[in-house]
């Protein structure tokens, strides 16, 4: 699927100053790959402790959810010990965390607000700001086609969703 | 085999509307192909509220065409630009790249679009008379055999994907976990809701696709974002010589039946199937010192593999109702949001649906030769679209798809909240692929396993003494011997890849 791009040759394509190959994820990242199931593993299997478990002849709501979760853990333990005792710099399947790491969390965040502000103040604004802000600051088109191309998006989505599909999405202007 | 009804599939596939839906599912198809970034899966998993309002079969007919068109696509730009829109032409790279830097790119991309139609063509044949019968065996099938067999997908999908096993296995036993939140399938017990009612009726397939693959990708590709401008080369005339053809047709015949194999098996699927058939094509040559330097059956052969394999994974989903990849997965959620059970009764049940769609694909095959190859430069200028452009518009039409849902803005935050995930597993080595369909099958694992065990009155070594689970189980044991063999012969050809890419 994606991120199967093999890297042209220099000679053929200029690099850009800002372009940063993926790279592979150190030890530690390796070992908290394996941290974070055992860790989501064992919480669930807590959890499922509090339901009933039952028995094989008679499962109770617990039993399943236990299994699986005794096999995340399995799972977490066996990643664990292959990054921990995997010499320094094999590769681990890990991608080192770069700086367009932060790009990605600010548009989670970004995502996250405008799915708050959704039902509050309809969708046209928020989808209008959040178009902007993508393409002015991630995408990092210039001023004015940022501008246009979020208002034409934002209109093409009102007529999509809303006259198009007849989708009830909130939104303040009416047509 | 009842005849008449693979007739008046016919009759469906060439309803004006459907023929429609189809060409616009394939043309989308080849643009995602083409465009590195959203795969099959995730396009079909945004475009899945979308869907919802159109009548089912032609809702499935576009979604299965943006899937086997996505394979012809993704050959496009391996040939021209040695960058694979798709896994699955990874390989076609290797000697398509090359023949276009000798200036035959041209014949190279006639050759693939030839041998994809044959593929595709030749599957969807050897589709309608297996899948009958399997569907026939499947009816008898009780809890016992689906627990093993749902066991047999998500352990096939885990091994058979790239990197590490225990990794695979746990994003599966994750999926298998998220799967059981909201009510108890059998009992009604509230699971891991956390006292919430948004999450009393589980966590809806279509979101966890959508976050997975939709957002998951447009976050993932947001880290590398700058990615430097491609150059095209001039591509000619798309016609392949005679001496093309001559060298082509036994690839051509070899790679079919390779990928419509390996295509059943679940996590086989069209990456696989390419893979080993240029193996194949390689040890059969007289002179394999020319692969990799431009031979036309390393094209041939991959691209035939492909999209037989591509089609002949419909069967495990349309018969048994057990997903073989990730995309069928996403078509699994299609199909039930239709209101649609995939599974043996599908095709008794619904023979318009079933037949449409399978006898769709000779049309979709069709108008893909056909639009492929006059295409070619129209989808090259689409790739001069920036990302930064294209990104924040997919992230809208996600957002407002998922709204659409249920009406519901608790669902968008699960979306931002999955695609978080399915980027965190990205950057950790997990891959989403064994997630989302171990989720799709977990209640129906659960489910199977528990009735099994009422009625085997908890004797967990029933599961090998009944006959038909029993040959089951037999089968699993097996695929543990057979799927390391699989993974050696594509971490040798994978390696290959990677060593004549980095000239």
């Amino acid at each position: 699927m994606s991120g199967a791009v093999m890297a042209e040759p220099a000679s053929e394509a200029p690099q850009e100053e800002t372009f940063e190959e993926a790279r592979p994820g150190g030890r530690v990242q390796a070992v908290v790959a394996g941290a974070l199931p055992v860790a989501i593993g064992a919480f669930a299997a807590w959890l499922a402790f509090g339901l009933r478990i039952g028995s094989l002849t008679d499962p109770g709501p617990g039993l399943w959810p236990l299994i699986v979760a005794g096999l995340l853990v399995a799972c977490g333990v066996g990643i664990t010990v292959v990054a921990a005792t995997a010499k320094a710099h094999a590769p681990n399947g890990t991608e080192a965390f770069t700086r367009g790491t932060t790009a990605v969390l600010c548009a989670a965040g970004a995502l996250a607000v405008y799915a708050s502000l959704f039902e509050v103040v309809g969708f046209e604004a928020p989808t209008l700001l959040l178009l902007f802000a993508w393409l002015r600051f991630l995408g990092r088109e210039s001023w004015p086609s940022s501008a246009v191309i979020a208002v034409v998006a934002t209109a093409a989505a009102y007529a999509l969703f809303i006259l198009g599909l007849g989708v009830p999405l909130p939104h303040l202007i009416a047509l | 085999m009842d005849f008449s009804s693979v007739l008046s599939g016919f009759a469906v596939a060439f309803e004006p509307q459907n023929l429609l839906f189809c060409l616009i599912g394939v043309t989308v198809g080849m643009l995602i192909g083409v465009l590195p970034g959203l795969g099959p899966a995730a396009t079909i998993a945004i475009l899945l509220p979308i869907t919802y309002s159109l009548e089912p079969t032609a809702a499935v007919i576009m979604l299965a065409g943006i899937f086997y068109g996505a394979q012809y696509g993704g050959t496009i730009t391996s040939v021209l630009l040695r960058m694979p829109g798709e896994a699955s032409t990874v390989v076609t790279a290797l000697d398509g790249h090359a023949l276009a830097r000798r200036g035959e790119a041209g014949p190279a991309l006639g050759v693939a679009a030839i041998a994809s139609f044959i593929g595709g063509t030749a599957s969807i044949l050897l589709l309608t008379f297996i899948a009958p019968a399997l569907a026939g065996v499947a009816l008898a099938f009780g809890p016992a055999e689906y627990t093993v067999l749902a066991l047999i997908g998500i352990f096939l999908v885990g091994t058979l994907g790239s990197g590490s096993l225990w990794k695979s296995a746990a994003a599966a036993a994750l999926g298998l976990l998220i799967a059981t939140v909201g009510l108890d399938p059998l009992l009604g017990t509230p699971r891991f809701t956390f006292g919430t009612d948004q999450l009393a009726d589980g966590i809806d397939f279509t979101i966890v696709a959508m976050g997975l693959f939709g957002v998951g990708e447009i976050l993932y590709n947001l880290e590398h974002r700058d990615r430097p401008q491609p150059r095209v080369p001039a591509f000619g005339r798309a016609i392949p010589g005679r001496m093309h053809w001559l060298r082509s047709r036994m690839a051509i015949l070899r790679g079919s039946v390779t990928g419509f194999v390996l295509g059943i098996l679940p996590g086989g699927g069209a990456t696989m199937s390419s893979l080993v058939s240029y193996a194949v094509e390689k040890r059969v040559a007289k002179d394999p010192s020319r692969f990799g330097k431009g031979a036309i059956e390393g094209v041939a052969g991959p691209e035939s593999a492909n999209n037989a394999a591509a089609t002949s994974s419909f069967i495990p989903l349309l018969t048994l109702g057990i997903p073989a990849n990730a995309t069928m997965a996403v078509l699994f959620g299609a199909l039930m949001l239709q209101g649609i059970t995939p599974g043996p009764g599908l095709m008794n049940d619904h023979p318009d649906v079933f037949w449409g769609v399978v006898n769709s694909m000779y049309v979709g095959n069709l108008l893909l030769l056909a639009l492929s190859i006059p295409l070619i430069g129209v989808f090259v200028r689409m790739l001069k679209v920036r990302p930064g452009v294209l990104a924040p518009l997919t992230v809208v039409i996600t957002m407002l798809g998922v709204y659409s849902i249920r009406n519901n803005a608790f669902d968008m935050l699960l979306v931002v909240g999955l695609g978080l995930l399915g980027y965190g597993m990205r950057k950790l080595g997990f891959e989403p692929g064994p997630f989302v369909l171990a989720f799709v099958l977990g209640s129906l694992l659960e489910a199977s396993f528990r009735r099994s065990m009422r009625l085997f009155g908890g004797d967990v070594t029933e599961f090998v003494q009944r006959p038909v689970s029993g040959v089951l189980v037999a089968v699993l044991v097996l695929t543990v011997v057979v799927v390391p063999l699989l993974r050696g012969v594509r971490a040798r050809q994978s390696a290959a890849a990677a060593r004549v890419t980095a000239e």
